[in-house]
């Protein structure tokens, strides 16, 4: 890996940007415009983060891909900016207004400079270990789930192009930054334990992003509306929102983004097939962005879904299997219900990525200074962390691209300063 | 004339496991155009680059045909390469034989040998026919222009200032400050709205490299993007300033709700921004105050929520519960929006504090009751279906935020987008900032209502997007794409056959065409820095005198002869 250490060397006066989301990208892509260089961390094999998994956004109802390609795509080929994918901080310190961070890099067992995405190794695969990485990625390529693969080398005899190599082992370099920006977005949480939302107890109980992917038009089902216990279509759909949000159990902070994202997945639903009846039990809805409020509007009076206020007390599979019970009060008609659903959607159990990390891998992974939520707390000073995106506040696309321009810009500020 | 170099790529068999290169060879051979067909094992080899590099060079040829994989795989690569080897980009044509071949018709090799001979032919007719776009560039002016000197505008003039660009503020009213200027904390840190701005004011005052035009009103715009007039009135006096790009920031105002909850002739029922006003000079007497949100906002009127008017009734009622002994406060809302983690903790935080909350619907708007003065508010409490008389001394009327009346105006001026509503808005939601206008942003309440706090990081964040503009010292109208190098030209117009009927004009999305006159008649002339080259104005053209040469007539023409 010659190129690596060829960026050791290269490395001093680089912002690092952890995180290639849009948030992570935009910074980055910033800042090299303005000539600066910039090392971008991303820790899964491709950039483009959660949005990469969205099908559409909100309000236009535009694909989110063909932005967000474009966007990648620049950043892939910008002379300024050295992407590293699989890649995690491990260290990072601060050293006479600098930091030296220790990035752990790879092993990149699929080449994504050779693989050719012919497909052959899936074939081969007796565990099924690899699969296409996102299917919408630039480049295309294949990644090696680590957690099923055998190191059989069957893939490695069948690759054409020589892509594929499982001997190669983690690198660990460190770089010279003059400045960290935190990107690191969300992930969805765990919530099992809440009992009342049945998390986990049925194939058709599922979250937000993964009924995101089974009905998304390049996903699972190619945008077909199906159960996921038994195929069949379903009658109708419950969304619950602030599932594990708005709960000081749980996620005490308001997730911002899954009022709208519900209302969109009810709306595409409502699309695709009329027949599917739509309810979505809400707390508060808020809809406070360019048109948000009419796209709820719209939803409920032309697309006909339900809105119900109330937070369902208990979601539990009914005991022939087939469907969920949601009980819940509608604190409008201060009626209680218990209605039968084929799928029932939770939304709202998303958190900064960091509060993940933390209690899992203590002392094993640099973080920066976070609250009890997980949200980054930006320091100042004289070497001093910014951070943009889901991770220092929940937004949004538009929130987040915002965030990060202006973490740029107090990068290029600052530097200005110095001078 | 044979001069186009042809390259198949086997893409180690995954093309000529299906597509017979024998019969490709020989069908290509008979192609008049064809100088050279060679075959390689796969163009992602270096080594086959470099054959392939060398081959171009000895033979005299001039043009190249890659046969091989699909742009969004690796073909864009190859292409790339070649693009650095010295091979110039509109020289080069790319075929897929891959996925939209070999692989989809795995099961009929005969056909799909056909198709992709149809395929190549037909890429040739286009490279042989392709022409190259004019271009042009323009100096930039590395000055900024900012209309509006709201917190917005402030935070963006001091980041540009202080990276070292020039900077015009300009501004309506006599200082700077705008909204800020009015209301007495900030939500959700609850600071001095003085304080926050006083930096500000400090740095139009000291930063040498920020020009501030107090009383100043834009007349008219000209140029483009990187070379923008702006001509506007300053002080009564008409001026005119060059700049690289303009960022609008020209914020919101609020909207009075006369007649609405008896405002206007009741004394004691006031707006949001008469309360900031009384707290501010010291006027402000109460201690059962009710606010009542979402007045004059997401109803038919005005179906949008303007996003601070709940903060900012959280601010204002919390201030009260906290501060005055024995106080009793209401807030009658429709859903409190308080989005995120920091202004979820403000709500709890108000909560907390001991205001009190009944959420009304729509169809049940709560009933003011007194004459002259407000005695009591009636409201119908939606959570407990209880009807709930409120004994207050001060009735608070949330409003949202409204367009200023001249945005309109300004934007046609811009050649920007204004929504809805009357607010600027940008194209895509993943480019919040930027207009249909390269060199032109909107940040802050001009944009869409939002809070002080994320106007300052608009306005940096909008600084920033001009950064990139202004250390350009020329920008080349091609370069005008969000994907480098993939701008597919830019319109051309043949003078003489132009009948200048203006098809093209209203036609045009991005106003890149317009009439000019030449002897005694009028023709289409094309802007280069703001055609996009989406093709509008090919298909209404009724002669034809308009065309894109990347994708001119003739070759469209050509290839469809080669595919029957």
């Amino acid at each position: 890996m010659t190129g690596f250490e060829h960026i050791q060397k290269t490395g001093r006066d680089a912002v690092l940007v952890v995180g290639g989301g849009v948030a992570g990208i935009t910074a980055s892509l910033d800042l090299a415009d303005a000539g600066q260089s910039v090392h971008l961390v991303e820790s899964s094999s491709h950039l483009g983060g959660q949005v990469s998994k969205l099908d559409k956004l909100y309000p236009t109802d535009h694909c989110a891909f063909c932005p967000l390609w474009t966007d990648v795509k620049k950043c892939m080929g910008h002379p300024l900016i050295t992407v590293h994918t699989l890649s995690n901080v491990k260290d990072l310190k601060k050293e006479n207004g600098n930091y030296s961070a220790v990035i752990l890099r790879g092993p990149h067992y699929i080449d994504e400079k050779k693989c050719i995405f012919c497909g052959r190794c899936e074939k081969e695969c007796p565990t099924d270990a690899i699969h296409p990485d996102w299917e919408h990625l630039y480049p295309p390529s294949f990644v090696i789930d680590e957690t099923l693969c055998t190191k059989c080398g069957n893939c490695e005899k069948i690759c054409p192009s020589g892509a594929i190599n499982m001997e190669l082992k983690e690198e660990e370099a460190t770089l010279l930054v003059s400045n960290v920006i935190w990107a690191t977005g969300f992930k969805e949480a765990n919530i099992n334990h809440l009992k009342e939302y049945g998390s986990g107890t049925h194939p058709d109980i599922m979250t937000s992003m993964e009924f995101e992917e089974w009905i998304s038009e390049a996903g699972t089902n190619r945008g077909n509306i199906i159960k996921r216990s038994d195929g069949a279509i379903p009658a109708n759909i419950a969304f619950i929102q602030c599932a594990g949000a708005r709960d000081l159990r749980m996620i005490p902070s308001c997730s911002a983004v899954c009022c709208m994202h519900a209302f969109k997945q009810a709306e595409w639903v409502k699309r695709r097939d009329k027949r599917i009846d739509c309810s979505i039990f809400y707390t508060d809805l808020r809809t406070v962005g360019r048109d948000y409020y009419r796209y709820s509007l719209r939803d409920f009076e032309d697309a006909n879904i339900k809105l119900v206020r109330g937070r369902p007390g208990l979601i539990h599979p009914l005991p022939s299997g087939n469907g969920i019970a949601v009980q819940f009060e509608n604190t409008i008609t201060q009626k209680r219900e218990i209605r039968r659903f084929d799928i029932v959607i939770l939304n709202g159990n998303i958190q900064p990525s960091l509060i993940q990390l933390r209690p899992a891998q203590p002392g094993s992974m640099a973080a920066p200074r976070t609250d009890k939520e997980g949200f980054v707390i930006e320091e100042s000073g004289e070497t001093s962390d910014f951070a943009c995106g889901f991770g220092l506040e929940p937004a949004d696309v538009a929130d987040s691209v915002i965030q990060a321009s202006a973490a740029a810009m107090r990068i290029t500020n600052k530097e200005s300063d110095q001078r | 004339m044979a001069n186009i170099s042809v390259f198949l790529c086997k893409c180690f068999g995954e093309i000529d496991n299906t597509i017979n290169f024998d019969f490709l060879r020989e069908e290509l051979s008979k192609n008049s155009s064809v100088a050279l067909i060679s075959t390689v094992d796969s163009l992602c080899l270096e080594t086959d680059i470099e054959k392939t590099v060398s081959l171009i060079k000895e033979t005299d040829s001039d043009k190249v045909l890659i046969a091989a994989c699909s742009t969004l795989s690796r073909g864009n690569l190859v292409v790339e390469t070649l693009i650095k080897e010295g091979v110039e980009r509109h020289k080069i044509g790319l075929v897929d034989i891959r996925e939209g071949c070999a692989w989809i018709h795995g099961d009929n090799p005969e056909d799909a040998s056909k198709k992709a001979k149809d395929l190549i032919n037909m890429g040739i007719a286009a490279l042989q026919n392709r022409e190259l776009s004019d271009d042009m560039s323009v100096t930039v002016h590395p000055n900024a222009l900012i209309i509006g000197a709201g917190p917005a505008g402030l935070a963006a003039a001091m980041s540009l200032a202080r990276t070292g660009f020039k900077v015009n503020l300009l501004e309506r009213s006599k200082v700077p400050g705008g909204m800020l200027r009015l209301i007495s904390r900030c939500y959700p840190g609850n600071e001095e709205a003085s304080n926050k701005l006083e930096p500000y004011i400090r740095e139009v005052e000291n930063n040498p490299f920020i020009t501030f035009y107090p009383q100043s009103k834009i007349t008219s715009v000209e140029g483009d993007t990187g070379n923008f007039t702006v001509h506007f009135s300053f002080q009564e006096k008409d001026s005119s300033i060059q700049a690289g790009v303009i960022i609008v920031a020209t914020g919101a105002k609020i909207f009075f709700p006369t007649g609405l909850y008896g405002y206007g002739e009741i004394k004691n029922v006031i707006t949001q921004m008469e309360f900031e006003r009384q707290s501010l000079n010291g006027s402000l007497e109460t201690k059962k105050p009710v606010f009542i949100q979402c007045v004059g906002a997401r109803n038919r009127e005005r179906p949008y929520c303007s996003t601070i008017c709940c903060p900012i009734s959280l601010k204002n009622a919390s201030r009260i519960a906290e501060d005055i002994p024995g106080a009793s406060v209401f807030i009658l809302h429709r859903g409190i929006m308080t989005p995120g983690n920091t202004l979820e903790k403000y709500y709890r935080d108000t909560l907390s504090s001991g205001v009190q909350f009944i959420r009304f619907e729509e169809e049940q708007p709560p009933r003011i009751i007194g004459s002259d003065y407000v005695e009591a508010v009636e409201v119908y409490d939606a959570i407990t279906g209880i009807t709930r008389k409120l004994e207050t001394d001060l009735v608070v009327l949330s409003t949202p935020l409204v367009p200023n009346n001249d945005n309109v105006q300004l934007a046609e001026m811009l050649d920007i987008e204004v929504d809805r509503y009357g607010f600027f808005s940008e194209i895509y939601p993943m480019h919040p900032l930027e207009t249909k206008t390269d060199g032109i942003f909107i940040c802050g309440s001009a944009r869409w209502p939002v809070s002080s706090d994320h106007s300052i990081l608009q306005g940096k964040a909008a600084a920033m997007k001009a950064v990139s503009y202004l250390r350009q010292s020329k920008i080349a109208a091609s370069t005008l794409s969000r994907v480098p190098g993939l701008k597919s030209g830019h319109a051309r117009v043949v003078p003489e056959s132009c009948t200048g009927c203006g098809n093209c004009v209203a036609a045009c999305p991005f106003n890149a065409c317009h009439l000019e006159k030449m002897e005694n008649r009028y023709i289409s002339v094309v802007n280069m820095m703001k055609c996009k080259a989406c093709g509008n104005c090919v298909s209404v053209c009724p002669n034809g005198s308009v065309q894109i040469p990347e994708h001119n007539y003739r070759m469209v023409g050509e290839m469809i002869k080669m595919a029957f």
